[in-house]
């Protein structure tokens, strides 16, 4: 049956041996919308993110996209159709950043006579034309994210599946990469520590604590100084689209919330 | 890249037919050429002894030996992609001295009856499968990812173990084996029969090539684990496929010759420098410059204090010194 979402996430649960990291997560992104995952370390947004990209086997709940379960798909078929950037450690000897992009091609076998102007559109948008020979084991980190970013962006998915993309970017690339997805109207779900980014980007975002979702909404709602207090122990509100921060907020409140 | 495969693949396939021919011509027997050349051609003038050297012992020889280091060296390209470690091989993880110390065993122990019947191939197999779960059981941290050098040192650990378990049942038991001790402790290819090379060639070549066919899969697996995974390659059935496929070759290996060292390590990082990572073209490669290193080697084992023969592991540890230095150098730490 269609969807009027491309992604939709109903009472998941993850664990990983017997601990629960994510527990009875329910959201739905609709086509073409940007859906932001906030949250303090641990709160489990990482590993939803992963079970998304068939890392981990969720314990209970369903996974669909466009309306299809993720267990119809073959994980070939799946990861033509949510493709994500992850934070993995690779063995990149004897690697190029041309390599890296085209590998994304040829394991999801996109039709060849776009595979050039795929893979050099993207090292461009990447800023990665002219270091596309280069030994990828020599590239800085940001680098490094740009050519997996790129690899994702040649591939082009419909559904964006993006964990901390602006990891080891400078802000030329966190803006200019971010604005290219957007531009391309994919859905995308996200996580974020960048609230500025967060609030800049998302459509929409959910807040996570201890594996559950604890608030959603639009940005600017959920990131108001009460929350930002609890969950990110920090005294702050948003003035406009800008975070204005006083400071951590004591370990003594730290406690209490424990 | 392909273009520079497309000149090197060649080049290295000749380098190969030149060091197999050069391995069937010389050997620790001086034979004259109008002979060697009455040998190869059959001819009714051959000298029978000669004869019997070239056609029942140099030429199976070589043929093992090529297929061997074309086996080992897929195998440690497979290891060191399967877990993303430069420093992976069947050597320095303790696969071969597991393998040959289930070969010592079971020739020494085992009723003659019972080694024919299971094969040394499949008892070496059993050997090198129990040594390679050893390593991976010691290198496990829960929860941590796996250190290369901890790898390594599991692998030197269990290496040892059963190096020393072989060198004592040698001591102890009375070998009525095929090879001396040498053979089993440092490789040797001395006595390589006919009937030992079919079962070798089916396995190096149908793994090589069903490898071939993942090529894309091995290349997505470089990135990281979960990077293959967002790709949507089912990262834990290749791995159990590398698995197997290397256990096997280096059983089959360790059967017919021994302890190969160094060879699963070093030539996939010389072909990596060649051509890239791959694997498309870095597995042809890597398998056809394996098997032209051993027979090379192999050949100077022969020659060089003719005729008395060297142990493969001898020359093979020396030449892999300095670029296994190399490689260690450049090992990053697990983060």
């Amino acid at each position: 049956m269609p969807s009027e979402f491309a992604l939709e996430i109903d009472n998941l649960t993850v664990e990983i041996a017997g601990a629960a990291y994510v527990r009875d997560v329910s959201l739905a992104v609709p086509e073409g919308q940007i859906h932001g995952l906030l949250g303090p370390n641990g709160a489990g947004k990482t590993t939803l993110l992963r079970s998304l990209y068939r890392a981990v086997a969720p314990t209970a709940g369903q996974i669909r996209a466009q309306g299809r379960a993720i267990g119809d798909h073959a994980h070939h078929e799946w990861a033509r159709k949510l493709g994500a950037l992850v934070q993995s450690a690779g063995l990149l000897d004897g690697l190029t950043p041309r390599d890296i992009v085209e590998i994304g091609l040829s394991v999801l076998e996109l039709p060849h006579g776009e595979f050039d102007r795929r893979r050099q559109d993207a090292l461009e948008l990447a800023g990665l034309a002219d270091k596309q020979d280069q030994p990828a084991g020599k590239l800085s980190g940001g680098e490094l994210q740009r050519c997996y970013f790129a690899q994702l962006l040649a591939c082009d998915p419909e559904i964006y599946v993006l964990d901390e993309p602006t990891n080891h970017l400078d802000l030329h690339y966190q803006l200019a990469l971010l604005d290219e997805v957007r531009r391309r109207g994919r859905t995308v779900l996200m996580t974020m520590h960048d609230l500025n980014l967060a609030v800049r980007y998302c459509d929409h975002v959910y807040l996570m604590a201890g594996g559950r979702i604890v608030e959603h909404g639009r940005p600017l709602e959920v990131l108001n100084r009460q929350n930002l207090m609890t969950h990110y122990l920090v005294d702050g509100q948003f003035h406009g689209n800008v975070l204005s921060i006083t400071g951590p907020i004591h370990q003594q409140s730290q406690r209490r919330r424990a | 890249m392909p273009a520079r495969f497309s000149l090197l693949f060649p080049a290295a396939l000749v380098a190969m037919v030149l060091a197999a021919v050069a391995g069937v011509l010389w050997g620790t027997a001086d034979i004259g050429w109008a002979d060697r050349l009455a040998i190869l051609s059959r001819s009714e003038e051959a000298p029978r002894g000669l004869s019997l050297i070239v056609w029942q012992w140099r030429i199976p020889r070589v043929l093992a030996v090529g297929l061997i280091g074309a086996g080992l060296s897929l195998a440690g390209a497979l290891m060191q992609t399967a877990l993303r470690n430069p420093m992976a091989d069947p050597y320095l993880m303790g696969l071969s001295s597991g393998a040959s110390a289930a070969a010592v065993a079971a020739i020494i122990w085992l009723p003659a009856a019972v080694t024919d019947r299971l094969g040394v191939p499949l008892i070496a197999f059993l050997g090198a499968a129990a040594a390679f779960a050893l390593t991976m059981g010691l290198s496990q941290r829960r929860g941590q990812p796996m250190d290369p050098l901890i790898v390594v040192l599991a692998g030197v650990a269990v290496s040892l173990m059963f190096q020393s378990l072989t060198a004592f049942f040698l001591y102890i038991g009375d070998p009525h084996a095929t090879r001396n001790a040498m053979g089993w402790l440092m490789g040797t290819a001395a006595g390589t029969e006919w009937q030992e090379v079919p079962l070798l060639a089916v396995a190096v070549v149908a793994l090589g090539l069903v490898f071939l066919t993942q090529a894309n899969a091995l290349d997505a697996t470089l990135l990281g684990e979960e990077r293959a995974q967002a790709l949507g390659i089912r990262t834990a059935r290749l791995r159990a496929m590398i698995f197997v496929a290397t256990v096997l070759l280096t059983g089959l290996a360790v059967a017919v010759a021994g302890i190969v060292g160094f060879v699963g390590l070093i030539v996939p990082h010389m072909a990596r420098l060649l051509v890239g990572a791959r694997h498309r073209v870095l597995l042809p490669i890597t398998m056809v410059l394996g098997a032209t290193v051993l027979i090379a080697v192999d050949l100077m084992c022969r020659v060089l204090l003719a005729p008395e023969e060297l142990p493969l592991g001898v020359l093979l540890a020396l030449f892999a010194a300095p670029p296994f230095i190399i490689i260690l150098r450049g090992l990053r730490r697990a983060v």
